[in-house]
């Protein structure tokens, strides 16, 4: 059993090789002399272009800038249609797209896929957003272009390196509420065909907010939650002659949390914590030419993860991926595009809930076709099959169609049609005792209709871009935990049937106006998720809203800046969530406000900026879990430095 | 829809919305169950209440009372008559001196309540995650734990007196003259071949444990028969590690004077009742089975199949000797109760709360 480890353990260490290497190398560049300059390299990824008649949405990047103490949690749950279901202030929070469970949702940072093989779903309050530049969502079957079984979508993390930077050197501390320290320091160097970026990140958190505990009926303080988090990210990237990209990227991850009682727990000696260690590296390289590309990628993702309850239970798990992805885009013939790829993955767990080391081998073959059929009409279709431990899976197509009516206006239609399904994961396969190796895929068919206009003023001081989708997505063979009659066991089967189908409007203004900059971006969300299939006779679902699923979801923010001052008011609504598959009973639905604002001071190359934001404005008492208590009011503040010298200075 | 109605639609739901943020009720799980009446009952008076565990770490276990008059379910009665939740998974109910004595076991308390008015009286705090009630006389009891040891319980002050050191995780409690007979299923976080399993003697005096028996895996229940002799279902463990048995023990001289196995199966037994003449057993294995206490074997067939239900809790009515049965379903829904006469035909069936677990038939039964 321990035949493996030498080999794989110290994998998370040779970060701390290649670090002083990075630094070694910006050194070095930065003697170079930069008069040599080269146009403008933007190096396409073999696919982000096409995806014609899919959805997909980019934040502003600024987004990010604003919340550098933030995670992915905060953020997709203020900012997007993604339902995250939080158990409490840097606890567990999991997503829900468009109606279907957290396992359907998958997160990928720079390509590589962050869920986790053994559950099949990630931690998004796992993931801070200092660590990256972008997020990108992409809705449905848009992701069958990137991996099977994300019938919600993919979260998808990017960086990407600024060719014209020099030198930037960011250094941020927030200070908020409840204890919690936040240092971020990221220092970006390089020249145009040489660039390193450095990222880490340092946060702790008391988390011990005042919180009404009904039962005990007064004012109580959230016990056990303190939580420290700390990242570190190096990404160099290296570009020759304009065609060729050679880049790699490490990321470490740690975080040991202590993880707090229910509000009905008297047990004073509760102690529950959980550690996590990861780290993800990838090598890529890339050759761009007119006629076609080429991108050859390999990645390590290196996870461990232990979890303490009492002194009773001390588990711990652990997984290696091997994840290798080959893509080839070709412009050849007129209007068509074609994009063969191949994907190899092996994962590696070993897991004290499994009988000895268990391992899967999944090769994804992938092709993507992109036809521009007329000026106005465009296609995209995807195909891929996959083969996990010789096990040949149905052939999955998505199918796109884009049309955009009136010639020099921005607005489209699109369509399209998809099937998908999802593996079960290594825990239905093998957890012990219950794991279920009879698992069929989960099966997934889906519809998607959607139209956007967009309409800029010619001076570029007015922008409006209003949205509607409407979707259609079946899955059947779902694979659901239950209990196991008698025993306190939990057993996974194929036995659930869902539909679910929604609608999703946008609408975006940008106004300037007397030196005014207004920024108005707003979302909602109409999710039916619905169980079509009962258990047994006496099965009370069919035709009710899958648990932890809102109806309703909206958010809101308004953006006013002048003068280096910004304010922002950010508004969310969620809609009540049922907590029994019967429906009878359910978290009402609530409204949260954030305020921030922040002013900007430059001096030469450095700019200052101090920011303070505050959370939950209005001091709502909720649970967006049941028995889970929120925090209330609470305040942020944070000072950022920054020095930034671009090239040509 | 032309861009300014677009444009005001947004807008007025956005101000509905800000609007409705103003209200300041906090954010708690509620219940929505058309079916529920909102009114409370006259009285609770002849009727069972229905002990729901609700979901671990949930914090919805409930309380269901079934009047026999009326034949009306009435679902949440604590909370309704107390205001706040009873707790995280409660496991029993007991009268105890006309009081009823609720344990809820993932709050690590006994919640005390009137049962003429169901007011919580007193919550006693500070149980290593307790299971269930043994009562020795009108003044002291046992409380079996999940965690550790026997606590001991003051019936007059509600107050606990002391405990009991036994490792692990110790179960039913059955009174025979001055002992008590307790089942130990050992660390209950550990899976059934690393728990040590045995039946506890202890002396209700001097409060001390004076022998221990043998038994099977995992003994999950234990009943008294109308000869005196204690019958113990050791159900092989959780995770199908041995072949269940039902054991008979003869608490006067600790012999064990059978042991019946059960045919090998995937399934393990539970919720060991008897009626109250003490002649017939009932437990639950993938449906109901019906066993009279002189049968050498273990029926091959149940006396009530499940049908696809998944049965979780069973008790025998013990005037009328109808026979209750709840159905869990999946867990995350409500539950149904079944009530069958003694001949096995369904005389009624009603929802109650989330995983139903234990009834508590009121004194004025019948």
């Amino acid at each position: 059993m321990l035949k493996n480890k030498p080999f794989f353990i110290p994998l998370r260490y040779f970060l701390f090789i290649f670090l002083p290497l990075g630094w070694g190398f910006t050194a070095f560049t930065q003697n170079l002399s930069d008069t040599l300059k080269l146009p403008e390299f933007e190096v396409k990824s073999g696919y982000i272009s096409g995806n014609q008649g899919f959805k997909r949405e980019k934040f502003d990047s600024l987004l990010l800038l604003k919340h550098p103490e933030a995670n992915l949690s905060d953020i997709l749950s203020k900012n997007s249609l993604i339902f995250i279901k939080s158990y409490g202030n840097g606890s567990l929070a999991s997503p829900s797209f468009r109606g279907t469970t957290a396992q359907h949702t998958q997160v990928e940072w720079n390509g590589i896929n962050l869920n986790s093989p053994m559950l099949g779903q990630i931690d998004l309050s796992q993931i801070p957003v200092s660590q990256f530049d972008e997020i990108e969502i992409l809705y449905g079957a848009t992701g069958i272009s990137r991996t099977s079984g994300a019938f919600g979508g993919v979260i998808n993390l990017t960086t990407q390196p600024d060719w014209n930077k020099r030198l930037k050197i960011k250094l941020s501390q927030t200070i908020g509420s409840f204890d919690t320290y936040t240092t971020n320091l990221s220092v970006l160097a390089g020249n145009q065909s040489f660039q390193s970026q450095t990222k880490g990140e340092y946060s702790t958190s008391l988390n011990d907010f005042l919180y009404y505990n009904d039962y005990l009926k007064s004012n109580v303080r959230q016990q056990n939650a303190s939580f420290l988090q700390a990242g570190l990210t190096q990404e160099l990237f290296w570009k020759i002659k304009d065609h060729h990209l050679i880049s790699g990227k490490f990321w470490y991850n740690f975080s040991d949390r202590n993880l707090p009682p229910t509000v009905t727990d008297y047990d004073l000696d509760h102690q529950e914590k959980q550690k996590e260690e990861a780290l993800r590296a990838v090598l890529e390289y890339k050759y761009v030419d007119r006629k076609y590309n080429l991108m050859v990628k390999t990645c390590l993702v290196d996870e461990w993860m232990n979890y303490r309850l009492d002194s009773t239970i001390d588990n711990t798990h652990q997984y290696y991926s091997w994840i290798n992805r080959v893509r080839f885009s070709w412009f050849g013939i007129k209007n068509l595009t074609i994009k063969p790829g191949i994907d190899f993955t092996r994962d590696w767990v070993r897991s004290d809930a499994y009988d000895g080391i268990k391992t899967r081998n999944t090769t994804s073959l992938f092709a993507e076709f992109n036809w521009n059929i007329s000026h106005k009409l465009s296609s995209s279709l995807v195909i891929r099959q996959e083969v996990i431990d010789d096990k040949f899976l149905p052939i999955i197509p998505a199918l796109g169609v884009e049309y955009q009516p009136v010639t020099n206006v921005d607005w489209k239609i699109t369509f399209n049609a998809a099937r998908n399904y999802r593996y079960p994961t290594l825990n239905d396969l093998y957890w012990s005792i219950t794991g279920n190796p009879d698992l069929k895929p989960e099966n997934n068919y889906s519809l998607e209709f959607g139209t956007l206009w967009n309409h800029r003023s010619k001076n570029g001081k007015f922008s409006v871009e209003p949205s509607l989708s409407g979707y259609y997505t079946w899955i059947y063979d779902m694979i659901t935990w239950s209990p196991v009659e008698g025993s306190s066991l939990w057993k996974p089967e194929n036995i659930d049937e869902v539909r679910a189908r929604g609608i999703e409007t946008g609408l975006d203004l940008h106004v300037e106006q007397w030196g005014i900059l207004m920024d108005w971006t707003s979302r909602y969300a109409f999710t039916r998720s619905t169980y079509e299939k009962a258990g047994s006779e006496y099965d009370n679902k069919i035709g009710k809203q899958l648990i932890y699923v809102p109806v309703h979801n909206l958010n809101s923010a308004l953006t006013l800046e002048k003068w280096r001052f910004f304010i922002q008011y950010n508004f969310s609504y969620i809609s009540a969530r049922y907590t029994g598959k019967d429906n009878l009973s359910m978290m009402p639905g609530y409204t949260l406000s954030d305020i921030l604002a922040g002013k900007n001071f430059n001096y030469r190359d450095i700019v200052l900026s101090l920011q303070g934001e505050i959370d939950n404005l209005f001091n709502l008492d909720y649970q967006s879990v049941t028995n889970r208590p929120m925090p209330g009011i609470n305040y942020r503040l944070t000072l950022k430095i920054t020095f930034d010298k671009p090239s040509g200075k | 829809m032309s861009l300014v109605t677009h444009l005001s639609r947004f807008l007025i739901l956005l101000s509905c919305i800000f609007l409705i943020s103003c209200s300041k009720d906090p954010i708690r799980e509620i219940t929505v169950d058309p079916y529920d009446t909102t009114t409370k009952p006259a009285e609770y008076g002849k009727g069972v209440f229905v002990i729901n565990e609700g979901n671990y770490n949930w914090g919805n276990a409930s309380v269901t009372f079934v009047d026999y008059t009326t034949g009306i379910a009435t679902q949440n009665i604590f909370t309704k008559e107390n205001g706040r939740n009873l707790g995280d998974v409660a496991q029993s109910m007991k009268i105890i001196n006309g009081k009823g004595y609720i344990v809820v076991n993932n709050s690590y308390i006994i919640e005390i309540v009137d049962i003429q008015t169901f007011k919580s009286i007193q919550t006693i705090k500070g149980f290593p995650s307790p299971r269930h009630i043994g009562v020795i006389n009108s003044k002291k009891a046992y409380v079996s734990n999940l965690k550790k040891g026997i606590s001991i319980l003051n019936l007059v002050t509600n107050e606990i007196t002391g405990t009991i050191l036994i490792e692990g995780w110790t179960e039913n409690l059955v009174l025979c003259d001055k002992f008590m007979f307790v089942t130990c299923i050992g660390e209950y976080r550990e899976p059934s071949s690393k728990r040590h399993q045995w039946i506890a003697v202890l002396d209700t005096e001097s409060d001390q444990v004076v022998d221990t028996l043998p038994c099977g895996k995992e003994p999950i229940g234990m009943v008294m028969d109308k000869n005196n002799k204690i019958w113990v279902l050791c159900s092989g463990g959780y995770d199908f590690y041995e072949r269940p048995s039902l054991m008979r023990i003869n608490p006067s001289n600790r012999a064990i004077e059978e042991v019946i196995p059960f045919q090998a199966s995937q399934r393990v037994p539970g919720k060991l009742t008897i009626n109250t003449a003490g002649d017939t057993l009932y437990f639950l294995n993938g449906g109901i089975f019906r066993m009279p206490i002189q049968s050498e074997t273990i029926p091959a067939n149940p006396w009530i199949p499940s049908n696809g239900r998944l049965l979780y809790g069973l008790s025998v009515h013990p005037v009328n000797r109808t026979v209750f049965v709840s159905d869990a379903l999946d867990y995350v829904q409500n539950g149904v109760v079944y009530q069958y006469d003694p001949n096995g035909v369904l005389i009624r069936q009603f929802t109650v709360g989330r995983i139903p677990g234990s009834f508590c038939f009121t004194p004025l039964t019948q």
